[in-house]
């Protein structure tokens, strides 16, 4: 090869010229290689939803002209239909002028029957296997809110228990969202109606904001989620209640695509016994402004964060 | 025009054909490594058909293995400024050549950071929306934003610092200082920052008690600049076996120095945290307790903890009396240190902040054999590239691969 | 060189680990992913926004049979029933009624039919200071005992609303008292509640090889 190099008592053989059998040889380990490179993708041959060139190149939330996002809504359609059958409606609802919601739920009124979780799951479509609820009751002893003695498991045979307290927890929907300040992609962020959303088809998965939330709220999709068709909701909205696929994080909107058309949210309207009162605090006449007013305990949870929660826990007696 | 790029492919070219040929241990080495990085694709690939649920993650620990490998491995990235410092800084002559060999140990290191973070997404096929400029990029306000900037940003600094000067030997010209001292002056810094920055992923969530504490920073960085320059020891013993570039045993103590240092402050810097979440009694000791002696009656990171304690004291006594200045106890030092930090820093930090998770639910992590097999791949790939990039620079430092019509400038450290 | 031959094995070797691993990747030998067992849907009474009890203004509403309410199929007009009580003052309710348990207020505190019932008119409830109210406007006769309650009940913040919180989008439905309480017995009633979650990787359960 080269006539400068030295070679002969050389550790490393530099560039040593090769024999046919040595090329055969290297020839037969390469092959090979490249053989059991190409079986090792194996696997790839299961993956049910490689993304289309629109879902690869579809752009931000809020670059979306009302065109283009017109037409990522029928392409969300044609998906939905396509893998249940069932063709839904899905809108882009904005959020409604003057307009700020705030929740407040009666500590002494909830009895722990989980209802608000279920009608949760099933107004948001939310995967039933793996599991994803994103409402947790919490059961804690009478006189303390020491999270570290909730019960998140209690199954007795009637609720509610002799001495506990139930609490129901989701997202916060926090003024000050630790989950928006450390999206490295803006994929979640806080509408100018306190409702925190996340762009399902923006998110890249990284669960920064999962180890950023003090609240436990948000859920990442580790398989593609499975739902049945017969509870399927067809009210759909693109920030809210449309299926979600794998890789992607979802939480509670406070069901944007019901109040944000001037509704009740799922769990507020299921609750038996009235525990859960939400509103649009701007307005002087709404439940939560007379709670807010007048009730004397109404606590945040965990308030020394510093985010500012937009859900009330209060007491009546 | 057309020339110098010619010339350059040619070089690529002859490292290349470098990298397939060697003798029956080197072809041993890379065989094994190859095994195990078709093992991690083969992984790899089922996770990315199949959802993360392949892994052991779940929504209470939404963080493990890959995460810690790669905090851990910004660690040793980081670590590699530690040889520049004494060479730059201090005129070490001792180690001059040898930067380029910590210097490639940052880039093999930082491929593989890369790549734990790209296995770790939910949606790889989604990389283009952190992209600044064509997809959202939340700079400055996320600190993984900051990490995507440094950690590349340190990877074109060390790829170009170490091609500079290696090419330029290739080419038998001195580098020109210009090209690269200044670079090297700002890798210092930068490298300061990436360590720093992937401290502050962790410091910057008030809602995990555990990791919101002033201490992980300096903690990081003392850890990072004990396991790095040990792994460097080991690295250029290693290098002195299978080739025959001179490294005196000057060189190998003076590191040995600076992991002595790292080591102390990291084991003060432990005492504190262990005295801050202990003493006061409060109630956002949880996680530590989890860690250190159990809670709730889950205690599955104990023992690993302890073990980990066990190894830096017995590391940092080693390093302490005279007995380390002997290779075979250095060697013995200089690993379990390395194995200590791994499992403090991956274990002993990242999955203790998710358990309790913020509501109060004890729900313990265990990699599954497929995160394990990504993980082996990716450590093989990485030793891969090492090996490698080393199988490249040796030569040339020795004066043996040079382009054609050249004389190799003289090196002090080519077999006399 | 004597270390070629040994290179040759070693290659040779290699190529023979390839491919098997080429092989044993092709043919799937290990790592199937795991089927996650399918949770049970939930029971639809989970789901549905009912109240806890029907109440005569929803039966109202269902036009469901309100024989039950007709007072004067049995008794006579103008003469007010008489109450019987038993030794220690607790009411005895008569068998015609015996559907009706009586437990409002500790102690047996509030066991006189008259206390809500009109005695003069059956088909009315009276407050103390002698308002006659329909059996479906009954909060104002509640609310003269619980006060708080009433006032909150009246603001919203006690009881079900549901509908729209935006009154100018749709209508609210507020729920009265006797939709949740029995108004003789108002405790609300004890229930089984849905099922605790079933998460991913459950506490205590080790991630085995196989996934």
């Amino acid at each position: 090869m080269n006539a400068n190099q030295p070679n002969a008592n050389a550790k490393v053989p530099m560039e040593a010229g090769l024999s046919r059998r040595n090329f055969l040889r290297n020839s037969a380990v390469f092959a090979s290689g490249l053989a059991a490179l190409a079986a090792s993708l194996a696997p790839l041959r299961e993956l049910e939803d490689f993304p289309s060139m629109d879902q690869f190149l579809q752009k931000y939330y809020k670059e979306l002209t009302p065109e283009e996002m017109a037409k990522v809504l029928k392409r969300i359609e044609d998906e939905v239909e396509r893998q249940y059958s069932l063709r839904p409606h899905v809108r882009d609802l904005k959020p409604l002028a003057g307009v700020e919601y705030v929740y407040a739920l009666n500590l002494t009124r909830c009895i722990g029957c989980r209802k608000c979780v279920h009608a949760c799951v099933a107004e948001n479509n939310q995967s039933r296997t793996p599991e994803i609820q994103y409402i947790r009751v919490l059961r804690l002893p009478h006189g303390s809110l020491d999270l570290e003695k909730a019960e998140h498991n209690y199954n007795p045979e009637a609720v509610p228990e002799k001495g506990y307290f139930y609490m129901p927890v989701q997202c916060q929907q926090c003024k000050n969202p630790p989950c928006v300040k450390v999206c490295p992609v803006h994929a979640t962020w806080q509408e100018p109606d306190g409702i925190t959303v996340i762009d399902y088809n923006w998110c890249i998965g990284c669960r920064y904001c999962e180890a950023a939330c003090p609240y436990w709220a948000r859920r990442f999709n580790f398989a593609q989620p499975s739902l049945p068709k017969e509870r399927l909701n067809l009210d759909m909205s693109y920030l809210g209640n449309r299926p979600r696929a794998r890789g992607v994080m979802e939480k509670c909107h406070f069901c944007l695509q019901r109040t944000r058309a001037g509704r009740y949210p799922a769990c507020v309207e299921v609750c038996p016994v009235g525990a859960r009162k939400f509103g649009n605090i701007l307005d002087p006449n709404s439940e939560v402004a007379y709670i807010l007013h007048n009730k004397r305990v109404f606590i945040q949870l965990k308030e020394e964060m510093g985010t500012s929660p937009r859900f009330f826990y209060y007491f009546d007696v | 025009m057309m020339r110098p790029v010619r010339n350059y492919l040619f070089f690529l070219w002859r490292c290349a054909r470098n990298a397939f040929n060697g003798d029956w241990r080197y072809y041993t080495w890379m065989g094994v490594l190859s095994v195990f990085c078709l093992l991690g694709i083969n992984a790899y690939a089922r996770q990315f058909a199949h959802g993360l649920m392949t892994t052991g993650m779940s929504d209470e620990v939404s963080w493990g293995v890959y995460i810690a490998n790669f905090t851990f491995l910004v660690g040793v990235a980081a670590a590699a400024v530690m040889m520049v410092i004494p060479v730059y800084v201090y005129n070490n002559e001792e180690l001059h050549d040898l930067v380029i060999f910590g210097e490639l140990l940052a880039v093999a290191a930082i491929l593989m950071c890369l790549a734990f973070v790209t296995v770790d997404l939910g949606r790889p096929d989604r990389f283009w929306h952190l992209i600044p400029g064509i997809g959202q990029f939340n700079f400055p306000a996320s600190m993984l934003s900051w990490d995507v900037l440094v950690l590349n940003g340190y990877l074109v600094l060390n790829l170009h610092i170490c091609g500079y000067l290696l090419y330029s030997r290739y080419q038998g010209r001195k580098p020109s200082k210009w090209f690269y001292i200044p670079f090297v002056f700002v890798a210092i810094f930068w490298a300061v920052s990436i360590h720093t920055v992937t401290a502050f992923l962790y410091v910057g969530l008030g809602g995990r008690p555990f990791w919101n504490s002033a201490i992980v920073g300096p903690r990081f960085l003392a850890s990072a600049f004990t396991a790095g320059p040990a792994l460097i020891i080991l690295a250029l013993q290693i290098i002195r076996r299978v080739t025959d570039y001179h490294i005196t045993d000057r060189a190998l103590l003076t590191l040995r120095s600076i992991v002595q240092v790292s080591m102390l402050i990291n084991v003060f810097l432990l005492a504190n945290e262990v005295f801050k979440e202990f003493y006061s009694g409060n109630l956002h000791v949880a996680s530590s307790k989890y860690l250190f002696i159990g809670l709730h009656g889950y205690h599955a990171l104990v023992p690993w903890i302890w073990t980990a304690i066990g190894f830096n004291l017995t590391a940092m006594v080693l390093l302490v009396l005279p007995v380390s200045r002997s290779l075979r106890w250095l060697n013995v030092t200089c690993v379990l240190s390395i194995t200590g930090i791994w499992i403090e820093k991956g274990m002993g930090l990242v999955v203790p902040g998710f358990i309790p998770t913020p509501l109060g639910e004890m729900i313990e992590y265990n990699p599954s054999l497929n995160e394990t097999l990504i993980c082996f791949g990716i450590w093989s790939f990485g030793l891969l590239c090492y090996t490698i990039f080393l199988r490249m620079a040796v030569p040339i430092l020795q004066g043996r691969l040079v382009a054609p019509g050249v004389t190799p400038l003289a090196s002090a450290h080519a077999k006399s | 060189m004597n270390d070629k031959p040994r290179s040759s094995v070693v290659l040779l070797a290699l190529a023979l680990v390839f491919c098997a691993l080429a092989l044993a990747f092709g043919l799937r030998v290990w790592g199937k992913p795991r089927i996650l067992p399918p949770n049970p849907l939930v029971d639809v009474q989970f789901i549905t926004p009912n109240t806890i009890r029907t109440s005569y203004v929803q039966m109202i509403r269902l036009k469901a049979d309100l024989s039950d309410f007709d007072c004067y199929g049995c008794h006579e007009k103008n003469k007010p029933p008489t109450l019987r009580f038993d030794t220690n003052q607790n009411l005895i309710v008569p068998q015609e009624h015996s559907d009706v348990v009586m437990n409002h207020g500790r102690h047996g505190r509030n066991n006189n039919c008259f206390n809500c019932h009109n005695e003069k008119n059956l088909l009315l409830l009276q407050t103390r200071d002698g308002r006659e109210l329909k059996l479906e406007e009954c909060p104002p006769l509640c609310g003269s005992c619980h006060g708080p309650t009433y006032r909150d009940w009246e603001a919203g913040a006690h009881g079900r609303v549901s509908g729209y919180w935006d009154k100018t989008a749709g209508e609210v439905r507020k729920a009265i008292c006797v939709d949740c309480h029995n108004p003789h017995s108002p405790r609300i009633p004890t229930r089984k509640p849905a099922p605790a979650p079933n998460p991913l990787r459950p506490a205590g359960r080790q991630v085995t090889h196989e996934d």
